[in-house]
């Protein structure tokens, strides 16, 4: 029973089995976990000592979850005289609805149990929690149960009270049933919890908008978010799947920040459900034509939170935009750094080039006028902290070397940076595509100086800067023999020669020179990186390839979405064409929502994306990659107060309808189609 | 209140003009409390200026936090999201205030600026 179903609304998130269980698990996240605290490590049920088998499940919104069960283990006769609907949802709490039917025609006593615990584990602590430091405690209350964790003043709770009455002992609740002929027995079961602050209160009691989220408020929430959306028409049915299932992802992965009362984008469940700086960004750069409305607070979270002093045991820097924000227990006892944590060098120029993108699309100079500062500071933080060496380029070595990161750029796992014989540089690193987005803010900097803030002259030595980047960059990153751009330099300014999918950022950003832009295609598209279902992380040949390591070698769509548009942007139309292609075919075996990662396996070898065992879904940036593909695909591109409408469908696909895209023109629809084949 | 705390609060208009430059505007009350008697610290706050007085008065948010933890604060021996998150202190109202204000908390004593640590490694390696 290893298969899990999950149920989130925004940073509150459940994972059980199939039949709705929890058991505690040492490797993955089951349980129910709000504010990165698991205040349910166990919720068993069993019917006269018994545990349960699902019939069916119906999981089709994202915060609801309904189970049908029946007695018995998968080896014995059906049962069929009794079976169990157990309906959930999370919203404000979670609450369980659990009925039991008596299919007999005659009258039936039944024993229902409900085995309840609570670890309140951190996250980071789920595969280690017998050193806990502070006390748990149980107690009975007027029929409902509290369980209790307390460390110094950190102080959470979970409440189980249920309508129908029970026997509550300090392991559970217990129900002694007697059900009439074809008669049926409900309880409805309320879990809260409890994350206590001020003077005693809910923490989130004070949040503006908490406290009355209901499940039919989170619908319609969700509705709302949908129904604003541009409304697709197309003949190619993964699309409309894909787009359908994104949006509604998207609007399942918004939660509530404890600091700024407003709704933010949490990267991916289980793993990820906080404010990640990159990830943030990048989905916000995706969905930025279809929900505009969702960028102004993420700006303005990672503002207020900038770096501002020097941190070695955050990395944190004057200037630096956060890379991960935590609220549990090893964040505020200073075990792991998340308070925030500033593990990323791409952050930085990520969200001015964020910003600049914002104000194109809907022209609010407002918030380019309210952000200056914060955006100066990052523009300074490019040129001052980010380039350690001071050699013109951005770095990164982490100063905390307990449980800081190794890699600060999207790919951040251990052995993501490499020779392309398999070994491993040393530090501090410069990874490629950085230096295309710090070119790229530098240039969207300059526009914002001129326009917005007053100073041509800060506008000028932006852009002169931008300039000598380019050149520095083509020159020390390009690999003469092997025609395409290093992955990285060492510490001493050696190119790390790995041949991977960093190089199609750099088309996006622009930094490359045209002459070597078709080249760049050609490997991106070529056998050693394309696998047939998108780009590979690092091609097949390099001496760390593996096809279901995490950055050397599996395809992420998030990276395949930014790889299209820089192909767009140098007019490889046909080549960005087959990227969205092979997505959405990919897409078609996920339902629709694409995951974080999936195998690199050669296309014609499996048939089918094979799925990364761990990777997290619903992922926010892989849930935004349909947009950015359909954005693509129709060519739409924000040129003074017009929508440029530039279509290049890839054939096969057909029509392609958006209708009622938002942005400083109001709302206008755009239209493609394929070209036949015998169009030429 | 610390001699450190005392220092603080006495330096921070001087020091407004260059620490508070995004757009916030507000006041933010400091409740500090040794166990026995709370003191009320008012800060009104707006891009690049503070004024500071004492006194109970209303505020758009309160932060109730004790004197160790803000000599530690002030010193640069704790960090003010941390000490939140584990309720060592707590807040209520608009945080985008006490986000404002952390800035005006220095690093830690003994901090090196870390280009300055990374070149001298890279010139040892080599």
């Amino acid at each position: 029973m290893t298969e899990l179903v999950s149920i989130l609304d925004g940073n509150t998130f459940l994972v059980s089995d199939r039949r709705g269980d929890i058991e505690p698990s040492l490797d993955f996240p089951t349980g129910l976990f709000a504010f990165d605290t698991r205040f349910l490590s166990t919720w068993l049920l069993l019917l006269d000592g018994e545990r349960l088998q699902p019939l069916s499940i119906d999981d089709a919104e994202s915060y609801r979850t309904r189970y049908f069960l029946v007695p018995g283990e998968p080896s014995h006769f059906l049962d069929t005289k009794v079976s169990i609907i157990r309906s959930r949802a999370i919203g404000d709490s979670f609450d369980e609805e659990l009925t039991v039917l008596n299919h007999s025609g005659k009258e039936m006593t039944f024993t229902v149990r409900l085995e309840i615990a609570a670890d309140f584990a951190d996250l980071f602590e789920i595969k280690d929690t017998q050193s806990k430091h502070g006390d748990h405690a149980i107690t009975i209350e007027n029929g409902a149960l509290r369980l209790t964790y307390r460390r110094e003043a950190f102080h959470r709770e979970t409440v189980v009270r249920s309508s129908a009455p029970a026997a509550v002992d300090k392991m559970g609740m217990t129900f002694s049933i007697r059900i009439g002929p074809h008669g049926e027995w409900t309880t409805r079961l309320e879990i809260s919890t409890v994350i206590y602050g001020a003077r005693g209160e809910d923490v989130r009691n004070r949040l503006p908008m908490a406290g009355s989220r209901s499940t039919a408020a989170i619908q319609a929430e969700h509705a709302k978010l949908v129904a604003n959306a541009p409304k697709l028409g197309c003949d190619c049915e993964p699309l409309a799947d894909a787009y359908r299932r994104s949006l509604e992802d998207l609007a399942a992965l918004r939660y509530e920040s404890i600091a700024l009362g407003v709704r933010l984008m949490a990267a991916g469940l289980p793993w990820f459900m906080t404010l990640f700086g990159r990830d943030s960004i990048i989905t916000s750069l995706q969905v930025l034509p279809f929900l505009p409305e969702i960028i102004p607070p993420t700006l303005k979270m990672l503002a207020g939170l900038q770096g501002h002093r020097i941190d070695d045991f955050r990395d944190e820097e004057p200037g630096k935009i956060l890379h991960e924000l935590r609220y549990g227990e090893t964040a505020g006892f200073e075990e792991q750094p998340h308070s925030p944590y500033y593990g990323a060098a791409d952050a930085t120029p990520l969200f001015v080039i964020l910003l600049d993108e914002y104000e194109r699309w809907t022209g609010d100079s407002q918030l380019v006028k309210q952000l200056e500062y914060p955006v100066r500071a990052a523009l300074t933080w490019i040129d001052t902290y980010g380039d350690l060496l001071g050699t013109g380029y951005l770095w990164y070595r982490t100063r905390n070397s307990r449980n800081g990161l190794e890699n600060q750029c999207w790919k951040d796992s251990w052995d993501a940076i490499c020779y392309s014989d398999g070994q491993l540089p040393g530090f501090p690193r410069a990874t490629c595509e950085m230096q295309g987005y710090a070119y790229d803010a530098k240039l969207r900097g300059a526009r914002l100086a001129r326009l917005f803030w007053n100073d041509p002259q800060y506008a000028d030595q932006l852009e002169r800067e931008a300039a000598e980047l380019k050149e520095r960059f083509n020159r020390d990153f390009w690999l003469p023999d092997k025609e395409y751009y290093a992955l990285a330099l060492d510490g001493d300014g050696t190119p790390v020669d790995a041949l991977s999918s960093n190089m199609g950022h750099l088309l996006w950003s622009g930094i490359v020179d045209e002459s070597r832009a078709a080249r760049v295609a050609e490997h991106l598209l070529g056998p050693r990186l394309f696998s047939g279902w998108g780009v590979r992380t690092l091609a097949d040949n390099q001496g760390r390839y593996n096809p279901i390591g995490y950055h050397v070698g599996t395809v992420w769509p998030f990276d395949n979405s930014i790889i299209a548009w820089g192909l767009w942007k140098y007019g490889f139309r046909q080549e960005a064409g087959q990227i969205c292609e092979s997505m959405l075919g990919a897409s078609r075996y996920f339902g629709g929502r694409l995951p974080e990662a999936f195998a690199g396996y050669e296309r014609d070898l499996t048939e089918f994306p094979v799925q990364y065992p761990t990777a997290c879904s619903p992922q926010a940036w892989s849930a935004g990659t349909p947009l950015l593909l359909l954005r693509v695909m129709l060519g739409l591109e924000p040129k003074g107060e017009h929508l440029i409408i530039d279509p290049y469908v890839p054939p096969g696909m057909g029509r392609l309808e958006l209708l009622d895209i938002p942005g400083r023109w109001g709302r206008v629809d755009a239209l493609g189609r394929s070209r036949r084949d015998d169009d030429g | 209140m610390t001699e450190a705390t005392k220092q603080f609060f006495a330096t921070l208009p001087a020091r407004a003009p260059h620490v508070l430059r995004g757009p916030v505007t507000g006041t933010l009350r400091i409740d500090l409390s040794d166990g026995h008697r709370t003191e009320h610290w008012v800060l009104r706050m707006r891009p690049g200026a503070i004024e500071v007085g004492q006194g109970p008065a209303e505020a758009d948010s309160i932060w109730y936090c004790g004197v160790d933890l803000f000599d530690r604060l002030v010193t640069g021996r704790a960090q003010a999201l941390a000490a939140l998150f584990r309720n060592e202190s707590t807040f209520t109202g608009n945080v985008v205030l006490f986000l404002a204000f952390r800035r005006f908390f220095p690093p830690a004593p003994g901090t090196q600026d870390p280009r300055k640590v990374a070149r001298e490694q890279v010139r040892q390696a080599r």
